[in-house]
């Protein structure tokens, strides 16, 4: 099992930030995310705890041997469970990949959080997640592990700076009604391309497995 | 820049879901985050959508993978695996 951390900050409240968590997919640009639907969603007696389930659909471009390999299509999915706490004011997002599963597991974990020195016009951003890859592809298990945690490292810097643009540019549409803010929502996630995959480490799961095929490929030319 | 339809998995959910969205992200922006809610609202919407889900979810083969998941890290104990 690999670990990737990484913390960034964004100079926006962190209320904003919660609301453009809902507005990420779908877009024109990031293709591959075709889809996210809610699967539950309750909020707590007091009415300050909202839990949600939300299903992340992804189509990805894996060679097709691969996928008779493993019996499956070019569709995999991705289960997110999220908390926005707004006593503690953090919005907790936990995501595990669904497909492949038996092969590799991606837990990510990230949180948003009010900037302690800063917390009107600050949020704090973290992000975890726990690589597994299990048998029968032992042999390439710490390849494929190391290159997933190098492959978050890379991608965390762009994609923050994307997700700036998403904020400022939601940032100026807040607290105008609901209809603009749709519109907004709608150019920005074009801008946002890479961002939206690394926040939501849908990505790092397709991405696995564009490497995982060249990985497993050069394991059994060695046979 | 047109209005994009937030997709469902199912394409038969679509509109449905659209529907539902629309109303949840009023209700977040407006009531929610203001502490002005108690209560999850937009339930109309959100029956017929996840009437449509459930239906979906069984015919295209995801529910076992989902129902695995769900229990490895409960809803219940908000997305945590139990074994962590």
């Amino acid at each position: 099992m690999k670990l990737f951390q990484n913390i960034y900050e964004f100079n926006y409240p962190w209320e904003e930030v919660t609301a453009a968590n809902w507005k990420k997919y779908p877009n024109e640009v990031s293709t591959h995310v075709i889809a996210t639907d809610v699967l539950r969603r309750e909020l707590d007696a007091s009415g300050k705890r909202l839990i949600s389930e939300r299903l992340i659909t992804v189509k990805q471009s894996v060679p097709q041997w691969i996928m008779m390999l493993i019996g499956s299509t070019n569709i995999s999915y991705v289960r997110e469970v999220s908390v926005v706490d707004l006593e503690t004011k953090t919005l907790n997002l936990r995501s595990c990949n669904l497909t492949y599963s038996n092969l590799l597991k991606v837990f990510e974990n990230v949180t948003y959080s009010p900037h302690p020195e800063d917390p009107q016009n600050k949020t704090l951003f973290k992000q975890e997640a726990q690589i597994t890859a299990y048998a029968p592809f032992t042999r390439v298990c710490n390849q494929l592990e190391d290159w997933s945690v190098q492959r978050y490292h890379e991608n965390a810097e762009k994609g923050k700076r994307g997700f700036e643009t998403v904020l400022l540019t939601l940032n100026k549409g807040w607290g105008q009604s609901e209809k603009y803010m749709d519109d907004i929502g709608n150019t920005i996630v074009e801008k946002v391309n890479e961002t939206v995959d690394d926040l939501l480490g849908v990505d790092c799961s397709s991405s696995i497995m564009n490497k995982y095929s060249t990985t497993i490929r050069l394991a059994f030319q060695k046979e | 820049m047109g209005n994009i339809m937030s997709a469902s998995f199912a394409p038969e959910c679509t509109p449905l879901k659209d529907t539902y969205d629309k109303c949840f992200n009023q209700w977040y922006s407006e009531k929610f985050l203001k502490g002005r809610s108690m209560e999850n609202e937009c339930a109309e919407q959100w029956q017929t959508y996840m009437e449509c889900v459930e239906t979906h979810l069984v015919k295209q083969g995801i529910k076992p993978a989902l129902d695995d998941a769900r229990k490895e890290a409960p809803f219940e104990n908000e997305g945590k695996p139990l074994d962590k």
